[in-house]
């Protein structure tokens, strides 16, 4: 799933400065699951506005909208009339959401209010770690299906390094396992440590074409 | 058409005086839906509640408002009334206008009272009416463990007609019984006998549970016995898995050394005390006996008892010295008083010490050296036996159940959390009981208090075979749920699992029989899917909406309806003013107040926002003040992050019994709210 934050306030109350009707739209999908940009935060984010607004002395309004999913033409089109209200469309969604969104609507600013950070699964209530770069190629069949290219601070394919600490945690960070250990303990587990001794030449990322395409095989 | 909505006003057979309610009336008259506006003296009396039933029928009044005394009282006696009338019972909202308002402030309040019902009519406009149900439930129960505590549940439990299985890991029924059986006279082959012929109770031997899904009422047990799996289904389980002891001095590695030659022989357990007690054969009685208890673990109900137990019985049966080594008695069990001065008076001798006794063993003989407080002199004792300390100790799966059940353990590690809410044998997971030794440091006289509990309870729930419950009073709105697994993962009571109804995509689905209605989960619901009848935002928000008309700056209360609430009552009570501009919106756990709300009170002009809940680690729904205090701090982030100042944002923590500290709250926030500028 894709994992996103919330932007520092300062930027968006800059960016939002020339305005005085806005339209915040969440994303009902991924950012909902993240608690980044789901209907919820879409109510603070709008409160929190208004407030700040009203503080200054200044006037806004600030409509409300959250779509089920914000990289969807269709569904996009369902605020339409809402979207045509306001000044500028504030955009609680990834990166790919703002972009449907900017592009449906061509004549108003769509600011992106989260940073997307990267795809990654919930380890507990509340907390996202890393767990794909979706660099195009995966290599999850030769490392115990741990991904050393995000989990590995080094993204080394053949690993581990020479600064492993006592009890496998990454030299670089005390707090991380190191995602080298992780993989020997894996392939360990499974008898297949032999995977490990062969030796992986470096991706070539160039190769990776910008921007990516996937077309699914016609059913 | 405007739906109809009844005022009731009662000035409580003239206890509230200082309210203008011809006044009151005109005004709230003239709320829109507000169809009739009734006064009375005596609302909650006969006389009352049944001009009020004529009123609702004969002006097709829809919901009701009341206007009086705190809803903490009669509240229930109210929803009777609109049930009786033809009503739902939900459609009702009061306004307390006695002991938040009346009694709390002094002067005229009239203002205040118009604007308290004005929050209820507002709220009342949203109210759904509830369908109530009964639920069908498993008669069977599943007993954990085969000691004292689970036969006695599972024979009383017979006795109500309910069947049971009891669960024991090891190989036979009550293996640790003959250690009770000196203390109290028990004879453990007679109780196992009963269960064995009963027809109610079936034993599993060499078995324990892997697994546990569902809910109170419909818990499917996975259980592993020899090689097999068994998947079994019960209405409730409880667990009476007992303790462990340990000799104090085996965590000390050094006097283990030093002992370990000899340890077992001179240095002996109780229960090692008791067998050679018991042993006919036993070819030199020991002289000198020494014991030694609470100084390693305060919690000693359980060794003091065995001490004393011991201690007469070696006396009558050897005559032997005996010097019991202490440093606290703890006799508030029942008869050990008694126990004490018997020792006492056959010539045990009690030495206490603050500090533990050094211990050395030689020759065959131990050595204890401790300090005497009470003669103020090094004490030297060498006895032919040291009965040693010994640690009362949860038992050994009590942790791997209580992952397996997610349930908490207490700091000791023993079943149940320290919070006073719960009641004894009650776990925060409705359906799911602990009893005896695996709960605490229980004499035979609680023990078997816990097994009285434990079947009343659960013949409460299951007897009848249905429990009646308000039909999805909390709900995920499945088209909204994205599945995101937030409230699964915060509910304390385990009432919310992944379910696919109707063969659709997956949702939350709450459990009705389950649910404790805390609200924590609709306030961290991401969606916002999560809709808690009678709390729901429009609910809430037409609350905040009635209270932002005013010019001075409110103080907004959401008040736990389980601490806060009653708090504010009985200052009212008590007379302890504060300040007027304070308006309580009442909520069934700190927890289930959402930031948005917090958010939402400020952009209706609140001048302050208050928070307030159970004491810490006494929630009744275990995490809700934890997570309040976590959402007002990040409340107070959001307002820093756009610069709003000099709206404080505040979480206290107050037990229902605590007036003051409930004015302080108010007052402390006021002062705030003053030294803001505001």
């Amino acid at each position: 799933m894709i994992i996103a934050e919330r932007k520092p306030m300062e930027e968006i109350k800059q960016f939002i400065a020339p305005y005085k009707k806005v339209l915040v739209a969440g994303c009902g999908t991924c950012v909902t699951v993240c608690w980044a940009g789901g209907e919820k935060e879409v109510a603070v984010l709008a409160s929190q506005l208004r407030l700040a607004r009203s503080a200054e002395g200044s006037e806004i309004s600030v409509l409300e909208a959250t779509v089920e999913r914000q990289c969807e033409r269709e569904m996009v089109a369902e605020i339409k009339d809402k979207v045509a209200e306001v000044e500028a469309v504030i955009s609680l969604a990834c990166g790919s959401g703002v972009q449907t969104m900017a592009e449906m609507f061509e004549d108003k600013p769509v600011l992106p209010a989260v940073n997307t950070t990267f795809i990654g699964m919930p380890e507990k209530e509340g907390l996202w770690v890393e767990m794909c770069g979706a660099c195009g190629d995966c290599f999850l069949d030769r490392t115990g299906g741990i991904c050393p290219i995000v989990r590995c601070a080094k993204g080394l394919l053949n690993g581990p390094c020479g600064g492993t600490r006592r009890g496998g945690k990454c030299e670089i960070d005390p707090e991380k396992d190191c995602a080298w250990v992780l993989i020997y303990r894996r392939l360990e587990k499974q008898g297949r440590l032999d995977v490990m001794r062969k030796y992986y030449a470096p991706k070539n990322y160039r190769a990776v074409k910008r921007p990516g395409k996937v077309q699914a095989s016609k059913a | 058409m405007e739906t109809k909505i009844g005022v009731f006003l009662c000035n409580c057979g003239g206890a509230i005086k200082n309210i203008d309610f011809d006044a009151v009336a005109k005004k709230v008259a003239k709320f829109p839906g507000v169809t009739c506006v009734n006064l009375s003296s005596n609302l909650c009396l006969e006389e009352g509640k049944e001009k009020m039933i004529s009123c609702i029928r004969e002006e097709n009044i829809e919901k009701v408002v009341v206007a009086a005394c705190s809803p903490e009282f009669n509240e229930h006696i109210f929803r009777e009334v609109l049930e009786k009338s033809g009503l739902n019972g939900h459609l009702l909202s009061m306004a307390n206008i006695r002991e938040q308002c009346s009694w709390a402030h002094e002067g005229d309040v009239t203002e205040k009272a118009v604007e308290l019902v004005k929050m209820a009519v507002n709220k009342v406009r949203f109210l759904q009416p509830m369908e109530k149900k009964a639920v069908p439930v498993n008669r069977e129960v599943l007993v954990v463990g085969g000691g004292f505590s689970a036969i006695n549940v599972a024979l009383q439990l017979s006795r109500v007609g309910l069947q049971t299985t009891l669960l024991e890991k090891e190989t036979v029924l009550g293996d640790g019984l003959e250690k009770l059986e000196s203390f109290y006279g028990f004879y453990p082959s007679s109780m196992i006998s009963a269960v064995e012929g009963d027809r109610n109770i079936e034993i599993m031997t060499s078995a324990h549970m892997t697994a546990v899904e569902g809910n109170i009422g419909d818990f499917g047990v996975r259980i592993r016995k020899g090689g097999e799996e068994i998947f079994r289904k019960y209405g409730a389980i409880i667990l009476a898995t007992g303790y462990k002891t340990e000799l104090a001095l085996d965590s000390e590695p050094k006097l283990r050394a030093e002992n370990e030659a000899i340890s077992g022989i001179n240095i002996v357990s109780q229960e090692q005390f008791c067998r050679m007690l018991r042993n006919p054969s036993l070819k030199t009685k020991p002289k000198t006996i020494g014991f030694m208890f609470d100084f390693s673990d305060e919690n000693s109900r359980f060794p003091t008892l065995a001490t004393l137990n011991n201690a007469l019985a070696a006396k009558k049966k050897w005559g032997s010295e005996i010097y019991v080594f202490y440093k606290s008695v703890k006799v508030d069990s029942e008869g050990v008083e008694k126990l004490y001065q018997e020792a006492r008076d056959c010539g045990v001798v009690f030495l206490r010490s603050e500090i533990p006794p050094r211990i050395t063993a030689k020759n065959g003989r131990v050595k204890i050296e401790a300090k005497d407080v009470f003669l103020g002199e090094d004490v030297i004792l060498a006895c032919d036996i040291l009965v040693a300390e010994e640690l009362y100790l949860p038992a050994e799966e009590t942790e791997n159940l209580s992952s397996l059940l997610n349930i908490r353990l207490d700091s000791r590690g023993f079943f149940q959390d320290e919070n006073v809410h719960l009641y004894p044998v009650t776990s925060e997971k409705k359906g799911i009981f602990f009893v005896g030794g695996c709960r605490d440091d229980l004499d035979l006289g609680r023990v078997l208090t816990d097994i009285s509990s434990v079947v009343i309870n659960v013949n409460e729930l299951l007897s009848s075979g249905k429990i009646p419950v308000d039909v999805e009073r909390v709900k995920a709105d499945p088209q909204k749920c994205v599945a995101c697994l937030t409230c699964i993962r915060v509910c304390p009571h385990g009432a919310i699992q992944l379910i696919r109804a109707d063969n659709s995509k997956e949702v939350a689905g709450i459990s009705d029989l389950a649910c404790d209605a805390c609200g924590i989960c609709a306030a961290i619901c991401p969606a916002k899917a999560i809709k808690f009848q009678g709390y729901r935002d429009e609910e809430i928000l037409a609350q905040i909406e009635a209270i932002g008309e005013s010019s001075n700056g409110r103080i907004v209360a959401f008040c736990c309806e389980h601490s806060a609430y009653p708090a504010a009552d009985l200052a009212g009570k008590l007379k302890l003013h504060y300040p007027e501009n304070l308006r309580v919106i009442r909520v069934p756990c700190a927890g289930q107040v959402d930031v948005f709300h917090i958010l939402k009170s400020f952009e209706k002009g609140a001048a302050a926002v208050l928070v307030l809940g159970c004491e810490d680690g006494a929630c009744h729904h275990i995490t809700g003040n934890i997570r309040a205090k976590e959402r007002v701090n990040y409340c107070n982030m959001l307002l820093k992050e756009v610069r709003v100042d000099g709206r404080p944002v505040a979480m206290f923590n107050v037990s229902p019994n605590a007036p003051h500290k409930f004015v302080r709250a108010v007052n402390e926030i006021t002062k705030i709210t003053k030294e803001s500028g505001r």
